[in-house]
């Protein structure tokens, strides 16, 4: 999910990265001075270990395949404008160091990945948990992930490199991911329950005042 | 330091141990991400332009092998973002509180 540069039109990459850093600043404004230090050490783990695990290229034959991002991930275990940091630090230590995703589209692999995924994956985890945490962060990992790669389709269709073949980059896009994404939900799932029995004290939901 | 941080490192390496694997199979079943498949529908691969900046391109060391650059560039970037993702939890921390 990770766009090179040439794939986007520049004005589409631009508009993206203004809305980029528009988002983070306020999530950094909403949070700042609220991050107890006994979560530095778990934004930190957990920022890291997303980065590992999106080196785990899920080995499925067949042609297409993914790994796991975690957006939604990192929005369920340290409250979304946290998370969102912690996706978008990692997003831009790939670009940067690794060439993983483009320089001019930082802004645009930010927004797919670290706002949109992580945005949306914790609102339907919210509106899911009430009934049912494990199921929510399923539901959240899937359509978190689906929905990052639709703006991504949504970037890709609107520039000249895909010819303006809106339809055809909403389409492969939409529906691979949707797809794949139930890996995504299950890992996203598995690791949080196992996390939350663990240690119910990391959760986010202990402090209140970060997942404002 | 938190009780559960030997641990949560402990899981780091492991995951860092797992990349050349991953990366090795997923060679092995010619890995493609659907952002690829619709690049290749629309005519659009060959407008992909490398950076060519980066230090460690493709998570590979010059010089090394697939597996050791793999593994380099996973222990790494992982390391970096320990840090940079600790800093901003301190800069956002209570105690610097305005």
């Amino acid at each position: 999910m990770h766009i090179p540069d040439g794939f986007v039109d520049l004005p589409i990459a631009a508009l993206c990265g203004v809305l980029s850093v528009a988002v983070l600043a306020v999530a950094t404004r909403r949070i700042d001075g609220e991050v107890p230090d006994a979560r530095a050490p778990l934004l930190g783990v957990v920022a890291a270990g997303i980065f590992a695990a999106q080196m785990l290229n899920w080995p499925i034959p067949g042609g297409t395949s993914a790994h796991f991002v975690g957006g939604s991930f990192a929005a369920i275990m340290l409250g979304p404008h946290l998370g969102a940091l912690a996706v978008a630090t990692v997003v831009a230590i790939q670009a940067l160091v690794f060439g993983d995703g483009g320089l001019v589209v930082l802004g645009a692999n930010v927004f797919n990945m670290a706002i949109v995924q992580v945005y949306v994956g914790y609102a339907i985890y919210r509106l899911v948990a009430p009934y049912d945490e494990f199921r929510a962060a399923f539901v959240a990992g899937w359509l978190g992930i689906t929905a990052g790669a639709l703006t991504a389709g949504l970037q890709l269709g609107l520039s000249s490199a895909f010819e303006y073949q809106l339809l055809t980059t909403l389409a492969i896009m939409g529906a691979g991911h949707l797809v794949l994404g139930l890996v995504e939900g299950a890992i996203t799932a598995v690791v949080y329950r196992y996390l939350a029995r663990a240690r119910p004290d990391l959760r986010p939901t202990a402090e209140p005042e970060v997942t404002a | 330091m938190a009780d559960w941080l030997p641990r949560g490192l402990a899981a780091l390496l492991v995951l860092a141990l797992l990349a050349p694997v991953f990366g090795w199979a997923a060679g092995q079943v010619g890995y493609a991400e659907p952002l690829e498949n619709a690049a290749e529908v629309t005519g659009a691969s060959d407008d992909a332009e490398s950076t060519g900046t980066a230090p460690l391109p493709d998570y590979g060391v010059a010089g090394l092998g697939s597996a050791a650059g793999t593994f380099v560039s996973a222990v790494v970037g992982t390391a970096l973002t320990l840090l940079i993702a600790l800093g901003i939890g301190r800069l956002l921390g209570t105690e610097q509180s305005h």
